[in-house]
């Protein structure tokens, strides 16, 4: 793990353009969930690298602006609406493209895209939960997930799983311990 | 040839025997660092022990942690729109264009028309007949060519990587190398088209199968079997490293059997390299397991020839066994299995494994490569004495070597866990040695995705099973219709011309070993097999007798 401070570090030493190290640091530990938002917000999956892009520009572009309010996840709550507000310029030039006009039922379209600011630091653990179990799901074998899913998620008795997926019941503990410690991890990973 | 320490390690032949409630073992488990004995003692022990289970969830986050993961996934997967636990992410970034589903579509684009009816169009000076298969890295024809008359394979990169420069130099790089390798045991590249908007390879069409292949299909084969094997693995081996060139994949799938005669030959040399530069921005998702890496590769540490020996051995264990020797839950398990544990003894596995093959194959098996054998034609004459042995014990007693390496893997008087002498406990790991690990994986998937595609295009898939040397049943040919492709492939035509003029050296120098063969007949379903690399097989065999 990690110490605590190492991002605000980051963040601190990002605040310098001439600092390309840790812009390069920042993109590599960001740009996966940044992308994750984006296809969240509702982008089409063969533009979510390019919004992805942009919602980098746009962080590197302000990032020197950005002052800590010094209220819990400023930093993660400004970045978070930073790519919400890149999302919708995005889905909104996509809507004016689809049907020609703006509108009310682009209004509509955008109540649908999760939170306000409000709720922007909620959401950012909600969605950060979300990519990560995602990206852990990927690396472990199809019936390990099955038996995290069925026993943690949709609460079903191990044993049941156990017998449907046949495995011991020590395998299933084990299982879905290992997976519950990788999304831990890797949630900490950008929330110290 | 002193015995490896290592060797000792693993004979001693431990009980499966319920074990006490150890807090560090369950730490361990979640770092997957157990060795795979150790974790199966664990699990049963937890299918009893509820304190164990309860602090096992304990160590792998808070009792918040779960709940606030469990309710978060719950939420998600009732909002129809998100997340979704049926649904997995796609291995490979969206944009990328699925071979699968648009072969024709993948045809049509770089095809030109022929006039050959039976024919899906041309390529080069070859007449494409069919598809043999298709992966993420590109797809497999096959082809005639009408002015040399014979049947070859042509493995053409995939477009979305012939974009990146970095990709094609190193296509044609390796592909070059693996071609000046001319050797009984290596399958041959005829070719090498680099230059062209799509670079390929040509390769003669040969009936064989992979050992993956014929794993999946027989299970474990005779020792003896696997020691001829692995005479000509290492072989075909020795004449690559003689090049200055690392396979780094060298697995089941990556080794060809012909049918009937039964010579192998290596195949997918270095090719994943070419995949790497172009997907090292992709998102990364791990999909398999880096089953056959050696200690040094899965740390991403420089690697030699010896790293091939170590594969080799995995190899050789897996047709044995049935199964490759290091498994795990997940890649990272697999990465940490192959540098800290010992695999199961062969022998525990299959007991029709004679002792001293047990102990060869552990040898090439040390983690440290300064304590496997030196080279693979070193390695290659032992199996052969070992082979001759086999067949004739009265003749040829076994290998003094081998004979030793076998007694040094006497089982010890020791029964304490074998395991847990040679691995220390590695308590803690990094996170950032975690993400490193991780990171190898996801380059090894993707190299793997190219190495792995020929080999697999060829035998099929387990699921899409195509017959090597039968005509695949493909939909009807479709063929460029509009005059802007057409145009378009004027200009890939005349740069194929300028590769074909460079190459022909080469295409003299294997034209010698490859005579023109006849394509064969519409209903036959076996390639012909040149014939004259068999001769040289056999001459070589004696010589080396």
């Amino acid at each position: 793990m990690q110490p605590p401070d190492t991002r605000h570090s980051l963040i601190a030493r990002l605040q310098n353009p001439a600092n390309e190290m840790a812009w390069a640091e920042f993109v590599a530990a960001y740009e996966p969930f940044l992308s994750h938002l984006v296809r969240r917000h509702g982008a089409a999956s063969q533009h979510v690298p390019d919004v992805t892009q942009q919602v980098l520009a746009a962080i590197a572009h302000s990032v020197e602006r950005w002052r800590d309010d010094g209220s819990p996840a400023s930093f993660r709550r400004w970045m978070t609406r930073v790519a919400r507000n890149v999302a919708i310029k995005y889905l909104a030039r996509e809507w004016r493209e689809v049907t020609g006009q703006g509108g009310s039922d682009f209004c509509n379209l955008l109540m649908n895209v999760p939170d306000a600011d409000a709720e922007q630091s909620q959401s950012y653990e909600f969605e950060l939960i979300l990519w990560a179990a995602e990206k852990v799901r990927a690396e472990f074998r199809e019936s390990s997930w099955k038996a995290f899913w069925g026993t943690v998620i949709e609460g079903r008795p191990v044993q049941a799983l156990a017998e449907e997926l046949n495995v011991t019941p020590g395998s299933i503990y084990m299982s879905r311990s290992r997976i519950m410690a990788r999304i831990r991890a890797e949630v900490r990973e950008l929330n110290d | 040839m002193r015995p490896d320490r290592r060797d000792l390690i693993g004979a001693s032949l431990v009980e499966l025997q319920p074990i006490q409630c150890d807090r560090d073992l369950l730490l361990r488990s979640l770092e997957e660092t157990l060795s795979e004995r150790q974790e199966e003692q664990l699990t049963e022990h937890l299918s009893e022990c509820y304190a164990c289970q309860r602090e096992l969830e304990r160590l792998a986050a808070d009792q918040a942690e779960w709940s606030k993961v469990s309710e978060t996934l719950r939420r998600a997967a009732q909002s129809s729109d998100s997340f979704d636990a049926s649904r997995r992410t796609p291995p490979h970034d969206e944009t990328e264009p699925r071979l699968g589903e648009h072969e024709t579509d993948f045809a049509v684009d770089f095809l030109e028309p022929s006039r050959e009816a039976k024919a899906l169009g041309r390529f080069g000076d070859i007449e494409i007949l069919g598809v043999i298969g298709r992966g993420a890295m590109g797809i497999v024809l096959k082809g005639f060519q009408a002015e040399l008359n014979r049947p070859v394979a042509v493995k053409v990169l995939a477009p979305h990587l012939a974009s990146s420069g970095a990709a094609r130099q190193r296509f044609a790089r390796e592909a070059r190398a693996t071609a000046a390798i001319v050797h009984p045991h290596v399958m041959p590249i005829l070719s090498v088209h680099s230059s062209g908007r799509l670079p390929y390879l040509v390769m003669p069409y040969v009936g064989c199968e992979s050992l993956q292949h014929y794993l999946d299909r027989n299970g474990p084969l005779a020792p003896i079997e696997v020691v001829r094997i692995g005479v000509q693995a290492a072989r075909g081996l020795a004449a690559a490293h003689a090049q200055g060139l690392v396979h780094r994949d060298v697995k089941p799938a990556n080794i060809l059997m012909e049918k009937g005669g039964g010579r192998v030959m290596l195949t997918d040399f270095g090719l994943a390299r070419a995949a790497d530069d172009a997907s090292l921005t992709r998102t990364g998702v791990i999909a398999g397991t880096p089953q056959y890496m050696s200690p040094e590769q899965s740390r991403g540490e420089a690697i030699d020839a010896r790293s091939d020996l170590f594969s080799l051995g995995s190899v050789l264990y897996a047709l044995c066994a049935g199964r490759p020797p290091f498994r795990a839950e997940t890649c990272y398990g697999v990465l940490r299995r192959i540098t800290d544990t010992e695999p199961r003894p062969l022998r525990e596995v299959n007991p029709e494994v004679p002792l001293w093959l047990e102990a060869v194959i552990g040898r090439l098996h040390a983690k440290d490569p300064a304590a496997r054998f030196a080279t693979a034609s070193e390695t290659a004459d032992l199996f052969e004495q070992c082979l001759a042995h086999m067949q004739q014990p009265a003749l040829f007693s076994l290998p003094a070597c081998a004979a030793q390496l076998a007694k040094s893997r006497q089982p010890t008087v020791d029964n304490t866990s074998s395991e847990q002498r040679s691995h220390p406990s590695n308590m803690s790991v990094p996170l950032r040695k975690r993400r490193w690990f991780a990171a190898i994986a996801a380059l090894w998937l993707v190299g793997a995705l190219a190495a792995s595609l020929f080999a697999w295009s060829f035998f099929g898939s387990r699921t899409d099973s195509v017959r090597i040397g039968t005509m695949p049943n493909r939909s009807p040919p479709v063929l460029p219709k509009s005059e802007s492709s057409a145009t378009q492939w004027d200009g890939a035509a005349i740069q194929i011309d300028d590769a074909l003029r460079t190459s022909d050296v080469l295409h003299a120098k294997v034209e010698e070993l490859w005579p023109a063969a006849p394509l064969p007949a519409p209903g036959e379903t076996e390639a012909l097999v040149p014939s004259a690399p068999n001769l040289l097989f056999n001459s070589e065999q004696e010589s080396t007798k």
